[in-house]
């Protein structure tokens, strides 16, 4: 299992929080992409950053592995 | 003696996070801070009170990551991060970054070194609750 993670505006509108997706052999970061994009038309146009475990990614051909932790973030405003 | 990074829901004390910085080297002979806190008034807007949202275990892995190059960037003694993550009403503190080193020049550097990549790096995000409604801050220079 693939577990997404939404944080501050596109959580809200995306409308949720967490959301899991079924890890599949081969599995890339494109695909979760595409596929929240699907179910979520207009989140990603936010999306500043995406993090992979905890560590920021740039490329979307990356592999996944089973369990992993995507989160799909807007542009930092803390401090 | 707490952590020299944290993120927390309740207030800080910035004597406190001094007390700690300083009690970690004899050699430090300059400290610069930075305290940020809550304003009033945003974008031509009245701001009631402002609400945090973070992606706490990154943002910690972040801030750790960020104090450590900081260290070794200046060549700092110490040096200290606390963020809130709460609903916070105006003149409350928001962020508290101490820079401890041997002279006040890095000191200065560096403190304005972390507080500029923190906003850059560190996964929290601010919503301002106006009268007009709520909105999430896009960055701030």
């Amino acid at each position: 299992m693939i577990k997404i993670l939404f944080f501050g505006p596109v959580a809200d509108r995306v409308q949720t929080r967490e959301m899991d997706i079924e890890y599949t052999d081969g599995m890339t970061l494109h695909d979760v992409t595409h596929k929240v994009g699907m179910l979520h038309p207009g989140a990603l146009s936010i999306v500043s950053f995406i993090a992979i475990n905890q560590e920021q990614v740039h490329d979307k051909q990356i592999a996944l592995n089973d369990n992993d932790e995507i989160a799909f973030m807007a542009k930092f405003s803390g401090g | 003696m707490t952590d020299s990074v944290r993120i927390q829901e309740q207030d800080f004390s910035q004597d406190d996070e001094i007390a700690a910085l300083k009690a970690s080297s004899k050699r430090m002979g300059g400290i610069a801070t930075f305290l940020g806190c809550a304003r009033d008034f945003s974008e031509g807007r009245d701001v009631s009170e402002i609400s945090f949202e973070a992606y706490g275990s990154m943002a910690l892995v972040e801030m750790r990551k960020l104090r450590e190059e900081a260290i070794a960037k200046f060549d700092l003694l110490d040096a200290r991060i606390v963020h809130r993550v709460a609903t916070v009403q105006a003149g409350d503190n928001i962020v508290f970054i101490a820079a401890g080193a041997a002279h006040r020049g890095p000191a200065f550097d560096a403190c304005r070194w972390m507080i500029d990549e923190l906003k850059q790096r560190v996964p929290i995000w601010k919503k301002e609750v106006t009268p007009e409604g709520e909105s999430w801050v896009t960055q701030h220079p």
